[in-house]
């Protein structure tokens, strides 16, 4: 098969993904008062609604429908004052009723968008994408091609099939291009709607836990009636970077929004992909395929890339691509087919009777509004205006809400400390922070493994502030500054005192520095005669002499500044 | 002292308050009059004798104990085998359910025990509500008890049976066509289906979510009063989203009257095909008690009726598909023997669980479901239901309450409608108004001219203006008296010592 | 257009019950005629006309409080004990093989 690279050039992938969301927030399930959990043993969070018993009725839980409210307001979805839940029906135990409770073609959320910038790599992906003219792509394009489907009212639309089929691409504004080669695109959001999961199956008796040789299966109701909400992007997505950071945008927000635990490890997020390709310059559809198992973030592009590949290397072999569902297989790195769609599904789909319309008011709506914080984007912007981050690194702090909690913490510990004593600028004190954040406690979290969080590891903000001041006075080079954050995690102590107490603080004073930058250029007279013939490298070996004149302890910055001025 | 059944539940809660008998006497002498005359009526599948004395003795605990009694104390109830009280089997007379014990009680269920009823037992009816004559059940075959050889009506056959009967004074049904108001007109007896949403359905097996509302059963309209006052007591219930605050005092409607009122009568219905000479009578002379009684009679149109049976063989078709797709015999249920597959298990088990009857409704819904179809006929149903509404709406703009059939004619010989699609029709007067929601009353009028069987009228109000039923109910009581219990039964055990 | 018994079949097939010789013979003979007593609402088409779904009135937006309540929970032994087949904690079924689950 042709490298993806390769295979970009000649065709356009089109690609759209399912994201299923459970609020793992909430306290209990969608219909039901029944408690969530992931842990409990099996049945043990039932009751006669969530296992469909004869006679029990479902009444929708408040705070699920605020989550899902939120999301689509941080999504930029138009919110639908009026829907209604709907009956979704096929005959699988997973589904107490054989019914699934979901949205009909009115969702509480439709029609938004996110916009994506793609920078690196990945950038490089999308050859149609031509440099622009400085002005953002137009985001009232993308939200005004979407209209369409919003103008139908519930009477015209007994079920309003998926956009796919006659998807125009010339509703999609198109990317952008920077300078620098990234680009922006907004991606849309065709709708996000509310549902319940299904219950868990285990399939005993088979190799590997495969259903296909099971010779019998085990069900847990504990998740079904589990909050879900399921968000369908439009098929505006073209490279497997695209979509996976979709996917990790899309996430952060969620994280932000405080609706879920958002693991695509225990599944509370879960991602589906189709796809399909055409020659570049065609605008009919290829025929997709629907890609299962995508759970992990490299998963979702490495599951993508292998099914672009497969495809390109089928059609230009002459041959069909059908319309099937396929399985990722991590381990193998391949796609295989799960089932093969002759027929669309039939699931009967109508308005459930025994839950009352939605009405939402603009009090509701604007309650949501209220409660929703800072997100990623936003807060992105604030610490690049605020602090003069770089964009990777704001957004890198900005992305993950513990994450930016501490941070800003950091920050203030280390205001309250910049006012006492000698005043660092606030910027260098907020970069050195959010380096120390991003460097070393996030590889020290990377490295203690994934029950280890920014909130368990132990490590305070103010310390932190603390090391990011030693750092900024010069006390400590940033050789030091790794390994006195080595101590810390261990010990629990504050830098300033593991630095002093181990005598660690390194030596900037010029009067201590200049004697022995002389006797460093009297000892090598050859190396300070190449300097001077122009060798700036030598410069490397007379700093290196410097500091083992020093025993370690001398600023070797000062010394490399020194040693140029005598050499001058 | 005489036989029990010469109370109303009225004047047995009153008794019983008095200290003039206690709990425990009534329950016994309902459970003796259940085993002298259900030998021929058949109304019960189950009679919960230990669950009745026990309700009754803790009835008469609480008032050695100078607690203040329900306004049900100690009154004998039976209930439909829908409903779920924890502990019993509710089987929906299917073998679906034989074996199913409910772990959990239904809220209709739990009010009238809230009340201090005694709960004798469950009561026979077609397979999960599907007929109109009981002959689905796959249990028994309820007998009328005014005439053994015919039909008792349904789908609630059974609690209208104890009811005529003489067996329990009050007891529950759910009307999802008319399955309470079609077998208490052919059993005799005052049936009652409120507005949708005025009594909860939790714990109800569903037949068709957006049409089944429970109501009571009763020999007297102040019985009926008293049932919906104990269903309504304590407000909508929140565990059923469709339920609604209902507060109104029934007990209170009784004695309002009728002068000045206004009834609407419809020509239409009065000469629609297939309404027996005699029933249309009996609804005539209906008319011209209310009148003499001081009410003004309008006629009305109900421009849609002749959409309404259609809608409601899409509706509930639908709705019952959908709700029995739960029956598949994995967490509950019969479930087939010895299957490989799952896909074999489930097929099986609801071939062989289902009878004939709930088997054809589920294909029926299937079909009308299914993609295109759906548009055709589900689309087009609901929006018939629309105008059936706006006829009624439009209708109580010039009347207070409406008054028509309830069945088209008297009780019919077993094995007499054999064809479902004909039996469907028996329902014609009673299912428009499960279409719209209303509320509607079943007002037995004396025996029929010519079967001598008993014939009714039916009473329909304004949605949730359910007072109006016992309103105009109270008034043609006063007019024919109270429903008797069948002359085969009256007297037969049950002597209250 | 009369449904066939092939037709009937399909539906059958979808709704899990299992109907063969007579008795699918006569489920198509009952479905056409049912189909055919339907007929009236096929009238109702106008585009004017909202449907109905609930009939509720005004009754919108039933919601209850996200917060636990055990009183409703099942104990194990009521969850399970209404199962033709289990296993442990949990409810036990023959094996899956086509059956294609979704969402």
């Amino acid at each position: 098969m042709k490298q993806l690279a390769e295979v970009l050039k000649d065709w356009e992938a089109v690609i759209g993904l399912e994201i299923h969301t459970e609020l793992t927030a909430l306290d209990t399930k969608m219909f039901c008062s029944c408690k969530l959990s992931h842990d409990d043993e099996p049945n043990a969070n039932v009751c006669p609604v969530c296992l469909g018993l004869p006679g029990a009725l479902p009444v929708p839980n408040k705070k699920a429908i605020e989550s899902i409210v939120k999301a689509g307001l941080a999504t930029n979805c138009e919110i639908q004052k009026h829907s209604m839940f709907y009956r979704k029906h096929y005959f699988y135990p997973d589904m107490a009723k054989n019914f699934q409770t979901t949205q009909g073609p009115i969702a509480f959320c439709m029609h938004g968008h996110l916009d994506l910038e793609v920078s690196g790599q990945g950038a490089a992906e999308r050859p149609d994408c031509a440099f622009g003219s400085g002005e953002a792509a137009s985001l009232a394009s993308a939200s005004a091609g979407a209209t369409g489907l919003s103008t139908m009212k519930t009477a015209d639309a007994p079920r309003a099939g998926s956009s796919q089929g006659t998807y125009d691409t010339a509703l999609a504004s198109g990317p952008v291009r920077a300078e620098d080669g990234s680009y922006t695109v907004p991606i849309r959001i065709l709708r996000i709607h509310m549902e319940e999961d299904a219950a868990k199956m285990v399939h005993v008796g088979g190799q590997e836990g495969r259903i296909a040789d099971a010779a019998e299966s085990l069900i847990d109701y504990n998740r079904c009636g589990t909050p879900l909400i399921e968000l369908v992007t439009e098929p505006d997505l073209r490279t497997p970077e695209e979509a996976r950071l979709f996917m990790e945008k899309l996430r952060r927000i969620f994280l932000t929004l405080g609706i879920s635990d958002c693991s695509m490890e225990k599944g509370s997020m879960r991602c589906d992909g189709n796809v399909s390709l055409r020659r570049r310059g065609e605008t009919r559809l290829g025929t997709k395929t629907e890609l299962k198992n995508l759970n992990s973030f490299k998963a979702l592009h490495d599951g993508l890339e292998y099914e672009i590949r497969r495809q390109a290397e089928v059609l230009e072999e002459g041959g069909i691509v059908y319309q099937e569902t396929r399985h990722w297989e991590p381990s193998r790195k391949r796609t295989v087919v799960m089932r093969v769609k002759e027929t669309a599904d039939d699931y009967r789909l109508f308005p459930d009777p025994d839950l009352a319309p939605f009405d939402l008011t603009d009090d509701f709506i604007e309650h949501c509004r209220s409660e929703i914080p800072e997100l990623p984007d936003e807060k992105r912007a604030r610490y690049e205006a605020s602090f003069s981050l770089r964009a990777a690194d704001a957004a890198q702090l900005a992305g993950d809400p513990e994450v930016a909690r501490f941070f800003e913490e950091a920050m203030a510990a280390s205001d309250a400390a910049a006012k006492g004593g000698k005043a660092t600028a606030a910027d260098k004190r907020a970069r050195t922070v959010a380096n120390l954040i991003l460097n070393e406690l996030t590889g020290y979290l990377n490295a203690a493994g994934t029950d280890v969080t920014i909130a368990t590891a132990g490590i305070a903000p103010a310390q932190i502030a603390s090391l990011a001041a030693l750092l900024a006075e010069d006390a400590i080079s940033s050789n030091q500054a790794h390994e006195v954050f080595g101590i810390m995690a261990e010990t629990g102590d504050d830098p300033a005192k593991i630095v002093d107490e181990r005598g660690m603080r390194q030596v900037s004073d010029d009067g201590a520095l200049l004697p022995i930058v002389e006797q460093v250029i009297a000892n090598c007279p050859d190396q300070a005669q190449q300097y001077r013939d122009g060798n700036q490298k030598v410069i490397g070996y007379l700093v290196g002499q410097c500091m083992k004149a020093s025993r370690g302890k001398g600023n070797p910055k000062r010394f490399n500044e020194l040693l140029r001025e005598n050499l001058a | 002292m005489a036989c029990f059944d010469e109370l109303t539940a009225a004047q047995i809660a009153a008794g019983v308050g008095a200290g003039t008998f206690s709990a425990e006497d009534v329950a016994r002498a309902a459970l003796d009059a259940i085993t002298a005359r259900d030998k021929s009526v058949a109304a019960f599948l189950q009679v919960t004798p230990e669950a009745a004395l026990e309700a009754a003795r803790a009835t008469d605990a609480a008032r050695a104990r100078g607690e203040k009694l329900g306004p049900l104390a100690g009154v004998p109830v039976a209930v439909k085998d829908t409903m779920n009280p924890v502990g019993t089997s509710t089987t929906c007379a299917s073998r679906m359910l034989e074996n199913y014990e409910s772990p959990y009680t239904a809220t209709c269920v739990q009010r009238l025990i809230d009340a201090g009823a005694t709960p004798v037992g469950k009561t026979n009816m077609d397979e999960f509500a599907f007929g109109s004559s009981t002959e689905t059940s796959a249990f028994a075959r309820t007998n009328n008890p005014w005439d053994t050889d015919r039909v008792p009506g349904g789908s609630s056959g059974g609690s209208a049976a104890a009811v005529a009967a003489g067996e329990v004074p009050l007891s529950l049904g759910s009307d999802t066509g008319g399955s309470i108001r079609q077998p208490a007109a052919l059993c005799g007896v005052f049936g009652m289906k409120p507005t949708y949403g005025v009594v909860s359905r939790y714990g109800v097996v569903a037949f068709g979510s957006s049409l089944d509302q429970v109501g009571p059963f009763g020999r007297t309209v102040e019985d009926v009063a008293l049932g919906m006052n104990a269903l309504v007591a304590g407000g909508s219930d929140p565990l059923d989203s469709t339920s609604q605050p209902c507060d109104t005092d029934f007990l209170g409607c009784l004695d309002e009257g009728v002068e000045g009122a206004r009834v609407g009568v419809i020509p239409q219905l009065l000469n629609a095909e297939g309404l027996s000479p005699e029933v249309a009578a009996a609804v005539r002379a209906a008319a011209d008690k209310l009148e003499a009684a001081g009410a003004e009679i309008v006629e009305v149109e109900l421009p849609h009726m002749d959409a309404a049976i259609a809608a409601y063989y899409v509706i509930g078709p639908a709705e019952a598909f959908s709700n029995l797709a739960r029956f598949d015999g994995v967490r509950y249920g019969y479930q087939e023997p010895g299957c490989a597959t799952l896909a074999e298990q489930s097929s099986l088990s609801r071939a062989h669980g289902f009878g004939i009857e709930a088997k054809r409704r589920q294909m029926l819904g299937a079909y009308l479901l299914s993609s295109g179809v759906y548009d055709e006929y589900y689309f087009a149903a609901q929006k018939a239901r629309t105008l059936i509404t706006g006829d009624y709406r439009r209708a109580f703009e010039r009347a207070d309450v409406l008054l028509m059939p309830a069945a088209p004619r008297a009780a019919w010989r077993f094995g007499e409608i054999s064809d479902p699609t004909q039996m469907y029709l028996s329902d014609v007067f009673t299912v428009p108004i499960n279409i719209a929601g209303n509320g509607g009353i079943s007002v037995p009028l004396g025996l029929g001219s010519d079967s001598g069987l008993p014939v009714a009228a039916q009473l329909v109000a304004p949605s949730f203006g359910d007072a109006a039923l016992i309103r105009f109910a109270a008034a043609l009581e006063r007019a024919y008296g109270a429903a008797p219990v069948a002359p085969a039964c009256a007297g037969k055990g049950g002597e209250l010592k | 257009m009369a449904l066939t018994t092939e037709d009937v079949r399909g539906i059958a097939d979808y709704a899990r019950i299992a109907l063969e010789g007579e008795e699918l013979e006569q489920m198509t003979a009952y479905l056409n005629d049912a189909v055919a007593m339907l007929e009236p609402i096929l009238a109702y088409t106008a585009d004017d006309v909202e449907p109905t779904y609930h009939p509720i009135g005004d009754l919108s937006n039933v919601m209850r409080a996200d917060a636990p309540d055990p009183a409703h929970g099942l104990s194990l032994e009521a969850a399970l004990g209404n199962a033709g087949a289990s296993r442990d904690r949990s409810f036990r079924v023959p094996s899956i093989l086509g059956d294609g689950g979704a969402a």
